[in-house]
């Protein structure tokens, strides 16, 4: 693997004063940095721009100003295809193709090292497998995608990552759109994943009692500030507080949500 | 995703059918050829002189255009509903034969009063080809300007009708400023036919539809890449800019070279990819590509045949063939998924 020697680096990805925005700005100051195998949850109230984070850590979207640094190098002088081998990212809801199978669009995600008409070489059909194995859906490969249930298909899409084999997965509010089954699901899918297959994983999420659970550090995109720090030292700090302007919505340290 | 053994029944069904209907648009037309005759004049055995002056001189090449025209026009729908995630997408409704249609009308209307006579000379045909190119070059990028900001199938198709009422306009305009010579020119390139081509102009359609083919199957792994979502491409390693240019680049070669030389012809860039997805139930672009192509050349060359009307004196304009062909099938899409 490109990177595997950075493994147990500190600065997998570092954030300097980054603005988020395209036209104009978006969300200023961010400060953060994320290690090899470690689990994190992005917070903040809606439309503070979680997504444009997650989306301008991968590519997808242009940055104002500041930094976004993966394993030292800045990520716009990364080339797409060393880029996706770095970072990949798991969208809330993707266009589903009708007539798709879920092996053929696993195989898309070989991209950036498939040849010119995207054949998929043998060991990562073998991958392919596997990876279905793992995420639960063993025996879906020859399945139509579009045929697929949400929770299936939030799996598949997180699969995706996996057979990408990026060391950072992104992953947009994965369980927004979830019944509280598959919400469970998701997520010890992604415990498991943090846990076994040493990968960074970033996810937006409203579900706080989720984040403190699950994740080793949680960045929070306050309406005043941007703070980043352990589950623990930020409930002693209070500053969960800060998540939502309404001063009346306070946070219970106990039962971990909003009374 | 049926096993690859099936598509193999489908493909020989299509190809025997491709041959059938080839023999019998060489077989039909204002004078009905007998068979013996026709194998005759192609297998270089003893057949009447007129069978194989018609054979040779209009019948083979206009199958030939007819063939060309098919495929690359539903090569071209399909890359452009891939590419702008709608069903609907193809260079006639996205006002891209609207924009040929202005560059052949500023060409024959506007520019021959600077003096260039347009009595079938070398000069007036390779200008109504690059004027069909350009200005269907210049609709298509203007689309790919808009269309990130809309988002939607209904916007996209509303923005390819405002297109057409716009050139539709200044075209009028021209026309009413222009002779009835130059008139009569450009009313007939609008009706669209295969005919007339010379062995030089079926030539370059060739090569420049050849070279539109073979930068699509360059693009056939940005397709699939594309077919779950432009954020999601993106992360892949998918540079959108150069996809975008290279098919955009395509499409144009493709549609703007068949539009220059056939006339704008509607409806076969959006039903030809959805009968193939019908029929071969796989999205890859890998089956579709090779799928559409032959298809689109089946169902033209089912187009022609009817339009030379077998045993009339008179032609139909393949434009409405075309329509009669395609646009049940486009009803039917629209009835059947819920296009927002």
């Amino acid at each position: 693997m490109a990177g595997s020697k950075y493994v147990n680096s500190d600065n997998l990805l570092v954030l300097e004063n980054l603005s988020l925005g395209y036209n104009k700005t978006i969300y200023s100051n961010i400060n953060a940095n994320a290690c090899a195998a470690q689990t994190i949850a992005v917070v903040g109230a809606n439309g503070t721009g979680k997504s444009t984070l997650l989306r301008s850590l991968c590519g997808i979207l242009p940055y104002r100003s500041g930094k976004i640094e993966l394993y030292g190098k800045e990520i716009k002088k990364y080339k797409a295809s060393q880029l996706a081998q770095v970072v990949s990212f798991v969208p809330s809801q993707s266009p589903r193709a009708k007539n798709f199978s879920l092996f053929d669009m696993l195989a898309t995600s070989c991209y950036s090292r498939t040849n010119w008409i995207g054949k998929i070489d043998r060991q990562d059909s073998v991958k392919i497998e596997e990876t279905l194995v793992k995420v639960g859906l063993e025996g879906f490969g020859k399945r139509d995608i579009s045929t697929l249930s949400d929770g299936e298909f939030q799996r598949a899409a997180i699969a995706r990552s996996l057979v990408q084999d990026s060391h950072i997965i992104l992953l947009d509010e994965p369980t927004a759109f979830l019944d509280i089954a598959n919400k469970i699901t998701i997520t010890k899918l992604l415990a498991n994943i943090a846990a076994n297959e040493k990968k960074t994983i970033v996810f937006s999420t409203h579900d706080l009692q989720l984040a403190i659970k699950l994740c080793d550090k949680i960045w929070i995109m306050g309406y005043n500030g941007f703070i980043q720090d352990t589950p623990d030292r930020l409930i002693e700090k209070g500053a969960f507080d800060k998540i939502f302007k309404d001063s009346l919505l306070k946070f219970d340290p106990n039962l971990f949500t909003f009374v | 995703m049926k096993a690859k053994g099936k598509y193999f029944t489908i493909y020989s069904l299509i190809i025997i059918s491709l041959s059938i209907f080839i023999t019998l648009n060489l077989l039909l037309g204002s004078v009905l050829f007998p068979v013996k005759d026709i194998i005759a004049a192609i297998f270089g055995g003893e057949a009447p002189e007129y069978v194989s002056n018609i054979l040779f001189s209009h019948r083979i090449p206009k199958a030939i255009t007819a063939l060309l025209a098919g495929a690359a026009l539903s090569v071209c729908g399909l890359q452009m509903q891939t590419l702008f995630r709608n069903p609907l997408a193809d260079p006639y409704i996205l006002g891209i034969s609207s924009g040929a249609g202005l560059g052949v009308a500023i060409f024959v209307m506007g520019f021959s009063a600077f003096g260039i006579t347009l009595s079938s000379s070398i000069a007036a045909n390779v200008g109504i080809v690059v004027a069909a190119w350009l200005g269907a070059f210049g609709v298509t990028l203007l689309i790919l300007m808009v269309s990130s900001r809309l988002k939607e199938s209904i916007s996209l198709l509303i923005f390819g009708i405002m297109i057409a009422s716009v050139t539709g306009a200044i075209i009028s305009l021209i026309q009413y400023f222009s002779s009835s010579a130059q008139l009569k020119v450009f009313v007939v390139w609008t009706m669209g036919s295969f005919s007339g081509l010379s062995p030089t102009n079926i030539w370059i359609m060739f090569i420049v539809i050849l070279t539109g083919f073979a930068m699509t199957v360059f693009n056939i792994k940005d397709l699939n890449a594309l077919l779950l979502g432009e954020a999601y491409a993106k992360s892949l390693g998918v540079n959108l800019e150069r996809t975008r240019r290279s098919i955009l680049v395509a499409t144009t070669l493709l549609a703007g070279s068949v539009t220059a030389f056939c006339g704008p012809i509607g409806f076969i860039g959006i039903a030809v990819p959805h009968i193939a997805r019908m029929l071969f139930r796989n999205a890859d672009h890998k089956v579709l590509v090779p799928a559409t192509a032959i298809l689109g050349a089946t169902i033209m060359i089912i187009a022609d045949t009817i339009s030379q009307m077998p045993g009339q004196p008179e032609v139909l304009p393949i434009n409405t063939v075309s329509a009669l062909l395609g646009v049940p099938v486009i009803l039917y899409i629209i009835m059947k998924s819920k296009i927002t």
